[in-house]
């Protein structure tokens, strides 16, 4: 390379170029990622196997390759874009290449690789149509994908070094860092001081000393972070551009490039732009015969994170200890052995070279007030795009995390994004809108920092976060100032407490002091940043940390020691689902047994109509796998095992006469409380308003799904000698709660349930043929009669909803029946299962339609008016809210329609409670503590659907459990409320032999009748497992108990006696 | 020359002149443990922050090494200053419970609880003795190690170092490890309350070896904090 000795040889250099590269376009070009990401995701193999191919086959003048630094899709890595059409093909496999060449040199786009959006089944032909990248800016990283960071041909022909020749025409300083005032840009490192007036001061700076200091700070330690790496990896001599810049208008002639050992593929490519440059005259000793010297050298660090920290960095140049010192004096003053330093961040050297080529005013016309240009940040996390994105600053977080960054990845929701990397803090999901700039991010408890954004979603435990967070900073903190050294120490220490269960209230207090002293009392910037994890999460996620202190839950299911097992964790009755699971996979079924009817008294029950949150945590599933079918393995089983096996011991009361208790409702809930307290030595009296016990067990869940004799041989299991049941006994008619005290009971259950469906409030809703679902399948499991006929619509698109249709589906009258839901199937709250069963027996579901009003004629209904909706922004509960499209009204004919939109109890069923004094909420339901589920009447309780509202079988019995123990409590005078202990595996169950390769060995399906048969009877649907598929799925439990157990404890009482069964 | 105002006092000092040293010069309490005169100020210990500025820019900075500042106003004993004093001594207080130095602070500063997990450490690592070894005794034998949690003082390698004199400055400084408290069992950090040379202490169970000048007592203290507790709970 020939030296350039004047500005105007640039200039024809670059012309030169230019006027090449004309000739060989128009040729497309294969642009590969190679970045570290892309290299670790194998674009060097994808490389080599380019290069072999256009060899082979001699296509070297059809078609150019060019190896770039990172281009942002990491999460598509490895890709290559093709130009000039820039089509995107993602994730490419080795065999595909061959495929991309030849479209490439055939012009034309192969449509099976070319980037397509995963749910909407959309192909993008064009790169900058991809969501990724239309909302982004990429005026930096832009330059990542023009150009191969190691020929300096590349940056020059793309306008390089353009705004040093403007500089060097015109030498004058002043003016350079008046554009830079001007352009009103802020430092990219985090802290956001204008950079014009950091660089006025540092011109200014005299301090008698004759040398200054330019610093390019490329010490970026925050986890999850690589904007700046990915700069100095894919454009370094933009960097170097911008250092001369810089030096030149404070008056340096010393540059130093400090970069992290870490980022060898940086630091090679600094190397080789520098060495570069220096050939070029555009570095060294009197540069492009201006007469003007500049010269850069690149200082690793060792990986500090606290040498990001300026005093620190500048100590570590020195070649020192890297601890910072107290400013003042401030790096501009005293820095590098005591030479005024002005230190940059990468990211802020990179706009330098875009703000004088093109003017500051052009620059300036992006992003919003006190916030220019735009802005590099790595969005990693729970989100589908991972990647480099650069947006305008000003954007609102929403638009990068839902828009750019595709949302959440799995079916978790977005909770919380943290940005600013570990001195950084989360801001929630509700404050989504606002927009990303420096100051607002800091009202919010947050920082800009570098640029990192960690999205978070609701399988992360804030808690946590905050301790990995503390963690790392107690490693990193260098140590010097007390506060933080010992202050994260101990933040960490209440922290950890807290995510192992052992922290109280007054801790959590301390904690907030202390990092409200930390921050204020601290030396750098690392220390007074160090409390922001804590704050911010404090700020916005209080109950969980209370959650977590109080209830001795971890709702993310993160914090070990307070989930155990996930399954146990999930599962409201605590079911020891590990220990059954176990025992099944060694052929122990009666232990089986054992370990679920301990739990939960409706065994058989639940594992039919069970809506199994133990699935949903399956750490089996969480992994990637499919979740062990525990449901299907609890209804092996109980098929297999008779409820009298299990006979609970029976205590007796000894405070005195035993106490009479009234439970009003002969649910779920009801049963279930009836049965604790009666093995506690309670008389119960159970009052039934029916004619039959069971409350919605056995008026609402149709039969197909809940066999008749299942519930009645369940209840009459748990009916004996303590209780008596009293059907055909409503309260507010027979029995009233005074009533009952007068009569001497102790206390007062109220489970009544809720059997009321809310009605539409629609014109014509009392025509002859519309029914509110629970009166509807009442009728016909208590009274066998058909109600439905012809044409059936239901809505509605919940659980009740589905029971009703499949249930109509199944009448003899019945033609066809639809489900009418306003929003997708993807929003139904309805379990998954049931809705794809629903839709496997014939059922139509047609969404996106709410109903106007109900047409009838002579009396009787004809069918249903409804507009069709669109979706619009999620609301409250998460999901997307339907907006009606005006003029899409459509008339649905039908001969019965079924309203299914939510119960309640009723205003009926609930006057009696409210005459008697409780207090009823506007839901219609009884408020209850959700603590201590007393009403405000001292003695009288309530469990169930009474307070929560419609809700699940195994909610209901959790409920009834619990009031079991508060009643008993209540009646022997202890305080109601106490304290909680995490529910950890403590059994111990010899592991039996492992489970086969999972891909041989999935999730059993759990068998189901064919649907063409089942759909015209009302036999039960789902078969039980056989011993080989029980045994198999048993195995391939992943026994996250036994880390909680040792072999050595004593195990089930005699199990030698009881493993005959198998 | 520069004048400032502490604690709503105008003075005019030199250029130069630290925060701490104008305070002190108009006598002022301000605590400090790594502070020493003839040592360059280091600001680890950050007791001895004060708070500069006002309103929303008011903030905490370490008087031992900021330099006065034209028209700065600055406040010694402020509600905020208070605060962080009594949380930095609570830490010091939960590492390194032993110290006379660390006891008798805390006990002026009225810390009556000590609320973390209680650590046994004899070091502070305020650096005292690694600036006096470099500083005053022209040696440099011994330097800090390692980072964050990891850090500590000691000779390179841990050899036995061949400029060491034994001069004993090192341990002449140390705010933690000399006048180490007898106190044999400390079950909480807090002081037990070493025998007063003054009663009533002295006559107090298991106490009698026990050599202290605590002013005040802090046994004590808590003593009747808890008497008056309980006599407000019987009223």
């Amino acid at each position: 390379m020939r030296k350039l000795s004047s500005v105007e040889e640039l200039k024809d250099f670059r012309q030169r170029i230019l006027e090449e590269r004309k000739l060989q376009y128009p040729r497309p070009t294969l642009v590969v990622c190679a970045g570290t990401g892309g290299q670790a995701s194998g674009s060097n193999d994808v490389v080599r196997v380019i290069k072999r191919y256009i060899i082979d086959r001699g296509l070297q003048a059809k078609i150019g390759l060019r190896v770039t630094g990172c281009q942002g899709f990491c999460e598509m890595d490895p890709f290559i874009v093709v130009e000039p059409g820039r089509h995107l093909y993602p994730k490419l496999k080795m065999e595909d290449i061959p495929r991309v060449i030849e479209a490439a040199v055939g012009g034309f786009v192969d449509e099976s690789l070319i980037y397509q959006e995963p749910q909407i089944d959309r192909r993008y032909h064009n790169q900058e149509d991809i969501p990724f990248f239309k909302k982004q800016q990429r005026t930096i990283l832009g330059y990542n994908q023009k150009l191969d960071p190691i020929r300096v041909f590349n940056y020059i022909e793309e306008g390089g070094y353009a705004a040093a020749e403007k500089i060097l025409i015109h030498p004058d300083p002043q003016w350079i860092i008046g554009e830079v005032i001007k352009s009103e840009l802020r430092g990219r490192g985090g802290a956001g001081f204008p950079t014009g007036k950091k660089w006025e001061l540092a011109r200014s700076s005299g301090n008698g000393s004759d040398q200054k200091y330019i610093v390019c700070n490329a010490d970026e330690g925050d986890p999850g972070a690589y904007m700046d790496r990915s700069l100095l990896e894919g454009n370094p001599h933009a960097i170097i551009e911008g250092m001369l810049i810089a030096g030149f208008a404070i008056g340096a002639t010393r540059g130093i490039i400090y970069v992290r050992s870490e980022y060898p593929l940086a630091i090679k490519h600094t190397i080789i732009a520098l060495r570069q440059a220096r050939d070029l005259g555009l570095l060294g000793k009197d540069i492009l015969g201006t007469g003007i010297d500049f010269d850069i050298e690149i200082v690793r660090g060792a990986g500090a994170f606290v040498c990001g920290e300026e005093t620190a960095l500048i100590k570590s140049v020195e070649g020192r200890m890297g601890e910072p010192r107290q400013r003042p004096p401030y790096p501009i003053e005293k820095g590098i052995h005591g030479h005024p330093t002005c230190i940059n961040n990468v990211e802020t050297l990179a706009n330098i070279s875009v703000i004088i080529d093109r003017g500051a005013e052009a620059y300036a016309r992006v992003g919003v007030e006190g916030n220019r240009g735009t802005k590099i940040f790595s969005l990693v996390g729970k989100i589908k795009n991972t990647g480099l994105v650069e947006v305008p600053l000003g954007i609102k977080i929403s638009e990068v995390v839902y828009d750019i960054g595709g949302g959440a990845p799995g079916k978790a929701k977005i909770k919380a994004v943290q940005t600013g990397g570990p001195s950084g803090g989360c801001i929630p999901a509700r404050l989504f809108d606002l927009p990303i700039d420096y100051d607002s991010l800091v009202q919010a408890g947050s920082i800009m920092g570098s640029g990192g954004m960690i999205v978070m979603d609701e399988d992360t435990c804030m808690v946590d976060v905050a301790r990995y967070f503390m963690a790392f900073l107690k490693e990193e903190s260098c140590g010097k100032c007390f506060t933080c050294r010992k202050g994260t120490q101990r933040m960490y220490e209440i922290l950890d407490d807290i995510s192992r269960g052992r922290a109280t209230m007054k801790d959590l207090d301390l904690l907030e002091e202390l990092a409200h002293v930390v921050k204020d009392t601290t030396m750098c910037g690392l220390g007074q940043s160090a409390s922001n994890p804590v704050l911010s999460t404090l700020r916005y996620f209080r109950e969980e940390y209370e959650r977590h202190i109080k209830d001795k839950k971890c709702d993310a299911f993160v914090c070990k020691e307070l989930v155990g097992a996930p399954c146990q964790a999930a599962c409201p009755l605590g079911t020891e689902a590990w220990r059954y699971v176990a025992y099944i996979g060694r052929g122990e079924y009666e232990e089986a047994y054992h370990a679920i009817r301990e739990a939960n008294p409706f065994p058989s029950v639940c594992a039919r109509v069970c809506h199994h949150p133990c699935e949903e945590k399956c750490r089996a599933g969480a992994t990637g796998g499919n979740p062990v079918a525990i449901r299907a393995l609890k209804r092996f089983v109980t098929d297999r095992i008779e409820p009298s096996v299990y006979r609970p011991e029976k205590e007796v009361w000894n405070h005195g006469e035993p106490p009479r208790v009234a439970i009003i409702g002969s649910g779920p809930a009801g049963l279930t409380a009836a049965h604790y307290l009666s093995i506690k030595g309670c008389q119960v009296t159970v009052f039934e308003a029916e004619n039959r016990p069971g409350g919605m067990l056995s008026c609402v869940i149709p039969s197909y799904r809940l066999p008749r004799e299942v519930i009645e041989k369940e209840i009459a299991s748990l009916i004996d000698e303590n209780i008596t049941l009293k059907c055909g006994t409503a309260l507010g008619q027979e029995i009233s709660v005074d009533g009952l005290f007068e009569d001497g009971f102790g206390a007062v259950l109220l489970a009544i349930g809720a059997h009321k469906s809310k009605p539409l409030r629609l014109e014509n809703e009392n025509l002859e043929g519309v029914y509110p679902s629970i009166e509807f399948l009442k009728a016909f499991n208590v009274r066998n009669e058909h109600l439905g006929k012809g044409h059936v619509g239901v809505i509605g698109g919940g659980n009740s909803a589905i029971d009703a249709a499949r249930m109509a589906l199944r009448h003899q009258d019945v033609d066809s029946v639809t489900i009418l839901y306003r929003r997708t199937r993807d929003e139904m709250p309805a379990f998954p299962e049931e809705i794809e069963a629903a839709v496997q027996e014939g059922i139509r579901i047609q969404t996106l339609v709410s109903p106007l009003r109900i047409v009838g004629e002579d009396g009787r209904v004809t069918g249903v008016e409804c507009i069709h909706n669109e979706l619009g922004e999620a609301d409250d509960s998460g999901r997307r809210r339907p907006i009606p499209l005006p003029e899409t009204e459509q008339v649905i004919a039908l001969d019965t329609l079924i309203v299914a939109i939510g119960e309640d109890s009723g205003v009926d069923a609930l006057t009696p409670a409210r005459s008697s004094g409780i207090e009823i909420t506007g839901w219609n339901t009884v408020r209850a503590n959700p603590e201590t589920l007393l009403t405000n009447r001292p003695g009288v309780f309530a469990a169930g659907d009474v307070w929560r509202g419609p809700n699940t079988v195994v909610e209901a019995i959790a409920d009834g459990k619990k009031a079991a123990s508060v009643i008993e409590r209540f009646l022997k005078k202890e305080p109601l409320v106490q304290p909680r202990t995490p529910q950890l595996p403590r059994i111990h169950v010899e592991p039996g032999e492992a489970a086969g390769e999972e891909g041989q060995n999935g999730r059993v399906e759990t068998p189901r009748a064919p649907a063409d048969w089942r759909r015209r009877n009302f036999s039960e649907v789902e078969v039980a497992l056989s011993v080989d598929e029980a045994r198999r799925e048993a195995s391939r439990c992943l026994r996250c108990d036994l880390e909680f157990t040792t072999p050595g404890e004593k195990s089930e009482a005699e199990p030698e006696t009881r493993r005959q069964t198998a | 020359m520069i004048t400032l105002t502490i604690n709503g006092l105008e003075l005019t000092v030199e250029e130069g002149t630290t925060l701490l040293e104008a305070a002190r010069f108009l006598g002022f309490p301000v605590p400090t443990l790594c502070h020493m005169e003839g040592l360059t100020p280091y600001g680890a210990c950050r007791l001895c922050v004060v708070e500069i500025g006002e309103g929303v820019g008011a903030k905490l900075v370490t008087s031992c090494t900021h330099p006065v500042q034209e028209g700065l106003k600055v406040r010694t004993a402020s509600a905020r200053v208070v605060k962080a004093r009594k949380m930095i001594l609570e830490l010091l207080l939960a590492s390194c419970p032993q110290s006379k130095v660390i006891q008798d602070l805390a006990s002026a500063h009225e810390v009556r609880q000590q609320r973390f997990r209680q650590e046994y450490e004899d070091c502070i690592l305020c650096g005292l003795c690694v600036r006096m070894c470099e500083e005053q005794m022209m040696a440099k034998a011994i330097g800090f190690r390692g980072r964050g949690e990891n850090r500590s003082i000691g000779t390179p390698f841990d050899i036995k170092s061949e400029v060491c004199r034994q001069c004993g400055g090192c341990i002449y400084v140390c705010p933690a490890c000399s006048l180490r408290c007898t106190y044999n069992e400390p079950e909480k950090a807090i002081c037990g309350g070493c025998a007063n040379l003054s009663p009533p202490c002295t006559e107090k169970d298991g106490f009698d070896d026990m050599m202290c000048y605590m002013e005040p007592c802090v046994a004590c203290e808590i003593d009747k904090n808890k008497q008056s507790e309980k006599t407000e709970a019987t009223t």
